[in-house]
This record gives structure tokens, sequence and C-alpha cells, in this order.
């Protein structure tokens, strides 16, 4: 045992060495990329370890291995998990020899700009164990529970985490990696478990799946993650969740504190949605008149309690969502569970929980994100609207569809000059809608390299099948950047690798001729004049045409010391007109005291200002 | 009782407030005491909100602080730090580095700013001490500018209780460490902000 100072995605990366994990497979997504991350930096003999081209893909290559009986994972956010359950629901009622864990990270509070999904629904319709550690510690505990549970019921299992645990870093007690086997047969040739073909086998499969997550109760209980601590009968009662479970230890510690007696409440703290904890829930709903249910985002297990107690006859009023206790929206915290508390002991409310009527947030001023100096994707928000105004046009008379990724800060100030921002690849087959719904305006669409290959293909094909008068802007800048840099199937070849393994690059202008684009143009967003005609032409374009704005992302050529010169104010040119933060609203360009200047530490000389400057006070140097 | 510490620190991308925040969870985890460091990045690579939640010495809680819960706040923007407020203990200590980054709309003259003056009075309404560190209070060594980071990080070992949870050396030690090529210009900006004249509010 070894004690490291870990996040949550690292305790889960460790956990799953320590579990002898074979394959790793994952797609870069806020909060979730840090574990595959953390791997790809080792040197890992015998794991092979991947960024898959997106979520589906990453778990048919984890539950490849796990068919041939290998302990395997794949990971992503919570919106993945709605890419990948094609195949996951599948695997689900097959089942699987090796132990197959899919992690996913949900988002309560919303952090990171997504639906404020929770991911545990998906467990409830695939009938899978879905574990959920509390504290950094059990984030790797789990890992390793997961796995043997997995392998014990021969079915996947949900390691379902969220924002504040996998962002959250702390030390944590862990082990040596253990190596994964090797020479495991071919798989069987089993029809009856491997395919869908007909009925008798599908419903047979159907209940081998109930079966096995009722298999699934006996290693769970082994393992003692649940804790029930049964106090004075018919008296109250609280049941927590996961991350809520530390919250409610926190709240018992400041209402403790501020001489509130909580010692005759009964606590049943759950790690683990599904299977439900029935034993321990039947317990606390016959021992307690009053019950308080925590548990982030939806009421699943309050639901169960509800169901539970209503075929028990047990009288337990249960105060959560249903009742209006909570909300179903946002993440919990120690304040917000001591008000609950108090409600359910039906107390006067202490006066620590007073908390001064203040609001000072009103006098921030507001910081939009934007995107970074240098960034390819300015030239390009840019270039959209003079093409508009270029064809007599309005900006809003143009539909400009966005995608997932930094390409989406074009729906921020200044540029303002995407409409939509719905799922991976969503913007191109949107876009063909708008145009079948009589859009009379040309439609643009707007998607990233990374994004174009996870799900944005499939979209171009069908528009151009079907002949779909539509522009899409592809804004290739190598990377996965949004995420933090991580390598997709169009980056570079120089790091197209793991410590292991040597990969391709798949360039994206070959795949795009490939499928027989006829208006295809490749331009650098840093030329506005060349972006501007290009964009122009092709929205004059009859058909599906395309626009492949190339250029690297800014942070990942700087890191390489790639610059393009600098950029320096003509002082006696400068009308102080402001235009070009106006325009450009670029971080490296300041204006204090009536005067323009250029950040140097931050300009790459991308020269995006100095096509804007009607003066020429801005030039390259 | 084992001493506990809440701190939420506030700023911009860029700042390096993570790397404040990495500093004291290296300083707890070296003295084996609980802590938990929870950041909160945002979207943007550079130039956008961030907001750091440290809890230190304290095993059983969760990663984030509730509202008036943080014995410390340190706010590394003058705007931002109005985020932040919400966040103090009564009594607590709110550290304010007036430093300004202008967004594109303030300096467009399109939207206003707050004043040092004002989020100073919002610190007192929440019932805390404000700390007021000014940006031009901070030298230069050997004719470069030192880092606001370490500056600050300085400053709090100077002026709040921090000090009392940490030892100034370890800190000291640890950005030695960390940096070992900066080692004099990161002594230097830290033994700056230790000793730089503060207004406390």
């Amino acid at each position: 045992m070894a004690k490291k100072l870990l996040s949550g995605n690292e305790a889960v990366a460790y956990g799953a060495l320590a579990a002898g994990v074979k394959i790793v497979a994952g797609y870069p997504g806020t909060p979730s990329t840090e574990m595959i991350e953390t791997l790809l930096t080792m040197d890992l003999p015998g794991t092979d370890v991947e960024w898959s081209a997106n979520e589906k893909v990453a778990f048919e290559v984890a539950a490849g291995g796990a068919l041939l009986g290998y302990p395997t994972m794949c990971a992503m956010k919570m919106t993945g998990v709605n890419v990948a359950y094609d195949s996951l629901i599948s695997i689900a009622y097959s089942g699987c020899t090796g132990a197959l864990v899919v992690y996913v990270v949900d988002d309560p509070g919303v952090s990171a700009g997504m639906a404020e999904q929770d991911s545990r629904g998906f467990g409830l319709i695939s009938d899978m164990p879905v574990f959920e550690p509390a504290t950094l510690q059990e984030a790797y505990d789990m890992t390793k529970l997961a796995f043997k549970v997995a392998k014990e019921i021969g079915g996947p299992v949900f390691l379902r985490s969220v924002t504040s645990l996998s962002q959250s870093h702390g030390p944590v007690e862990i082990e040596p990696r253990v190596l994964p086997e090797t020479g495991h047969p071919l798989l069987e040739h089993n029809m009856a478990k491997y395919t869908k073909a007909g009925a008798k086998i599908c419903m047979d499969q159907h209940q081998a799946l109930l079966d096995r997550l009722e298999k699934a109760k006996a290693p769970i209980a082994a393992a003692g993650i649940n804790t029930l601590s049964l106090k004075k009968a018919g008296g109250l009662g609280v049941i927590a969740l996961g991350v809520a479970s530390l919250y409610r230890r926190e709240a018992f510690a400041a209402l403790e504190k501020a001489g509130i007696d909580l010692s005759e409440v009964s606590v049943l703290d759950l790690k683990e949605t599904l299977p439900y904890a029935d034993t321990e829930l039947k317990a606390i709903l016959k021992n307690c008149s009053n019950i308080l249910v925590l548990e982030e985002l939806e009421p699943y297990v309050e639901n169960r309690a509800i169901l539970l107690a209503y075929q028990m006859g047990a009288k337990a009023k249960i105060l959560g969502k249903n009742d209006g206790t909570f909300r179903r929206i946002g993440c919990y915290n120690a304040d917000l569970i001591e008000r609950g508390i108090i409600k359910l002991l039906g107390t006067a409310m202490p006066a620590f929980l007073e908390k001064p009527a203040i609001e000072p947030e009103k006098y921030a001023a507001a910081r939009p994100i934007t995107v970074c100096a240098g960034c390819p994707h300015r030239g390009t928000y840019i270039s959209i609207a003079q093409a508009i105004r270029k064809l007599h046009r309005k900006k809003e008379e143009v539909v400009v569809t966005g995608d997932i990724g930094c390409t989406i800060l074009g729906t921020t100030p200044p540029f303002e000059i995407l409409w939509t921002e719905v799922a991976m690849g969503a913007s191109v087959s949107l876009a063909q809608g708008f145009v079948y719904a009589g859009t009379k305006n040309p439609v643009i669409a707007t998607i990233g390299d990374s994004t174009f290959f996870h799900a944005g293909m499939p979209g171009l094909v069908n528009a151009l099948q079907h002949a779909s008068n539509l522009t899409l802007i592809i804004m290739d800048n190598g990377w996965t950047s949004m995420t933090g840099m991580q390598v997709n199937p169009g980056t570079m070849q120089e790091a197209q690798h793991s410590p292991q393994h040597v990969w391709h690059q798949i360039d994206i202008e070959s795949v795009v001729r490939g499928l027989g684009v006829a208006d295809f143009k490749v331009v650098d967003p840093y030329d506005l004049a060349g972006m501007t005609d290009a964009i122009a032409d092709s929205m004059q374009y009859s058909g599906t045409s395309v626009v492949l704005a190339r250029r690297e992302c800014a942070i990942q050529a700087g890191r390489r010391k790639i610059r393009y010169g600098t950029v320096r104010v003509v002082e006696d040119k400068c009308k102080a007109c402001k235009l070009c933060i106006h325009q450009t609203g670029c971080p490296a360009i300041d204006f204090t005291d009536g005067k323009i200047s250029i950040d140097a530490t931050q300009c790459n000389g991308c020269g995006i200002c100095t096509q804007i400057c009607k003066f020429g006070a801005l030039v390259k140097a | 009782m084992a001493q506990t510490l809440d701190i939420y620190i506030v700023g911009v991308g860029g700042q390096g407030v993570l790397t404040i925040a990495d500093i004291l969870t290296k300083a707890a985890f070296q003295k084996d005491m609980p802590v938990n460091y929870y950041p909160t990045k945002g979207m943007a690579q550079r130039g956008g909100f961030v907001k750091v939640q440290l809890r230190i010495g304290s095993a059983e809680v969760g990663p984030d602080i509730p509202e008036g819960g943080a014995d410390l706040v340190i706010a590394m923007e003058q705007s931002e730090a109005l985020k932040g407020v919400r966040y103090l203990k009564k009594g607590g200590e709110f550290l304010l580095y007036t430093n300004r980054w202008n967004p594109a709309a303030v300096m467009l003259g399109k939207a206003p700013y707050p004043e040092a003056d004002t989020v100073v009075r919002e610190i007192g309404q929440a019932g805390g001490r404000a700390i007021v560190l000014d940006p031009k209070e901070k030298p230069d060594f050997q004719g470069r500018p030192i880092r606001d980071n370490i500056f600050v990080l300085g400053s709090l070992f100077g002026r709040t209780k921090l000090s009392q949870v940490f030892p100034q050396e370890e800190i000291r030690g640890l950005l030695e460490t960390r940096w070992p090529k900066a080692a004099k210009v990161n002594a230097f900006a830290f033994e700056a902000g230790r000793t730089a004249v503060v207004k406390e509010i």
C-alpha cells in the first residue's frame, strides 16, 4: 500500500490497474477525461489504452475483450452513455465472461455545459449494477469491487461518479498494478448468448439479465459498502446515496455542534443504486416513522423506498423530491441537507443556518468565455459574419448550427453567430432539417474535427446522399481541445501514439474528398478574406458544400513553440476606435487609459486583428 | 481536535489560481492531514472564471463548501471576488487582490466594472474581514515582473490564519521543489507578498 495524492478520475484509473485491466477505451468528456489521460501517460505492457472515435466504439472495443474473458473498462461523460447505449444494452442482455466496467461521470450542477442527466436511469433500463463511490478512497476501492462483481455475475456494470468526486483531489491508498492475464481461448461459438437470433433467444437473455442483477446482491452485501445504523424504533431516519452521504455526515456534525441531538436518528448510507438495497431499505422503513432521502438528481432510491413502503404497508412518511423538500436540479451541499434534516425534525431553524441576505454577484462584471488568443476559430466566426454581409444578408436571416467542443464558443460575444448546440454531430443533420423545412436563406453547419469523426460523418453522408442544400464548415484545429488536448483520428502523425503503440492519422481532407463532395474548399481561417470568399461562394452553391478551415489549435502549436510573429500597435495611426476588440474579442488586446496595446505573452501573431483594423494601426512584426 | 480550514479561491484562468491550491494541498498531504481539493475550471483555457474549494483537516466532508462556510476566501481578481463573498463564514478572512482583468465589454465601455470599495462593502455585509492587497505593491525581481500567485501566497502567510496551519518554511520548500530553476525569484515573490502592505478593513 502506498498513499498518493490523486483525483477521483486517477483513483479509478489506479483501481482498474489493481484489478488487472486488459483494455481501457473511452472518448474525452469533462468531467471524466483524466481517467484515461492518466493511463495514457504510463507505460503499461499488457494493457491497451486508447481514445476511441466515439463512446459507442469505445464500449465495443472494451466489450470485445470482456467477451474473451478479460477485465476491461470504458469511460465517458454522461452524454457519452447516450451514444454507447445501443451496443451497451445488447451486451448487457448477452452478458460476458470477463469483467466489463462502464465508468460514467454525471455532472449535477452542470460545470461542463451539457444536459444534467442522471445516467443511473440507464442502469434501470438495462438492469445493471450501478456503483456510486462517495470518497476518493471509495473511487479506488469500488473500482476494484466493480470488476469483482462484474466477473462474478458475468455481465457489465456501471461505475458511476459525479463531477465533485471525479474532479476532487486528495490522499488515496493504492496497491501495485496487477498484470493482466494472457492466453485466453477464442470466443466460444454460442448463438444463444452472442446473437439476438430469434424471440426465444432474446427473451432467454432477458431472463438471464434479471438473474444477473439478482446475483449481484450477494457480493455487494459481502463487500459491506452500504451501512445501516438503526436507532430508536418509531423514530426518524435518513437515507443518503453516494456523495450525498458525505454531506449527510457533514450536516450531522454541524447540527450537533449547534446543539441539535441526532443520536436517535437511524441512518442508511448507500454506495450503489442497483441492485436496490431492498433488505436495508425495508429495515429502515420498518423502524422509522419519517425518513429523509438524500440523492442528487433523480429520485430513484426514493421511489424504490416509496414502493417498498407501500408493499410492506409501512406508514413511514418519506421526504425527498416527491414532496418537494429537494429539487431534482443541481448538486447538493451540507447546507441544503441541514435544512432538510431540520424539516425532518420539525424543529426551529438554528441561527447558524440563517444567512445574510446579500447578493454580491450582481455587482460582478459579466465574463463570457471566449476563444483563446490566436484561436483559428476566431477567423472562422468572423468570416461567416462577413460572408453573410457579402451576400447582402443579415445575421438574423442565416441559420448557423453549432456542434460540441471549442467550436461552440461562437455562441458567445463578440461573435454570437451560432444558433444551436444539441449533441455530437447534430449540426449537420439539424441543418438538413432546416432546409427541408423551407428555410429560405442558405443554411450553414459548423463542426470541429474530433466531433466530425465522432458523429458528424453520418450526417454529412446523409446530406450528400439527399443533395441537401447546405454548407458544412469543418473547423479542423487538429486536437480535441475543449477537454484538454486529446488526440483524435485527425491529429498529426507525430502525436499518434501511446507509450506502447503507434497509431495512424486519418486525413479529414481525404475523407471529405473520398465522399465525393463536389464543392469542397480547404482554407486557412487566419486568412479572413480567403475564408470569407470561400464561405460566400459555397453558400451560393446548390447542393452540399464543405469548407475545411484548417489551422492548428493555438495552445497546442504554442506548446511546440510555434508562433507566427507578433503584432504591434502603430501608435500614431491608432484612432482608439476599439474595432479590433469589438470584432475579435481577442484576450491579447487591451484597452486601458485610452490606448490599445497587445499583450505579447498571449499574442501568437495570428494576425486576425491586423485584417480588422481599418487604419493600418495593427501590424505584424 | 485537529485544526480544520475551509478555503474558497476565486479568480480568472491564467492567474495561477490552481497552483496556489495545489501547493496548499501538497502541504497538507505532506503533513498527513486530510485534504480535499476541488477545482472548477470551466471551459476556457484562459480568461474564464475559475474557482477552487479546498477543505483541509476534515476527513468526512463533501467537496462543496456551503455558503457561509469558508474560513478563508482568496480572490485573485477584483470582480470575480464578488462570486466568493457568499461563501465566507461570519468572522472569516477575505484576501482581496485588487487585480483587474477587464472583460471585453468593460474595455469597450459597454459594461460596468465593480470598484474595490464595492467588494469590501459586500465582504463587510457578509460579516467578514477584508484584507486588501494592491498589485501595485508587487515589486519586480531584477527588472522582471514576479508571479501574482506566489506574491498572493506569500501575503496569505503574512496576513491570514494560514500561517497557523502550515509553517511558511514548508510552503517555501514546496515552491523550491516544484520550480527549482525559479527558486530565487519565487522566494523573493513569496517574501515580498508576506511582508507587503495590506489594508485591513
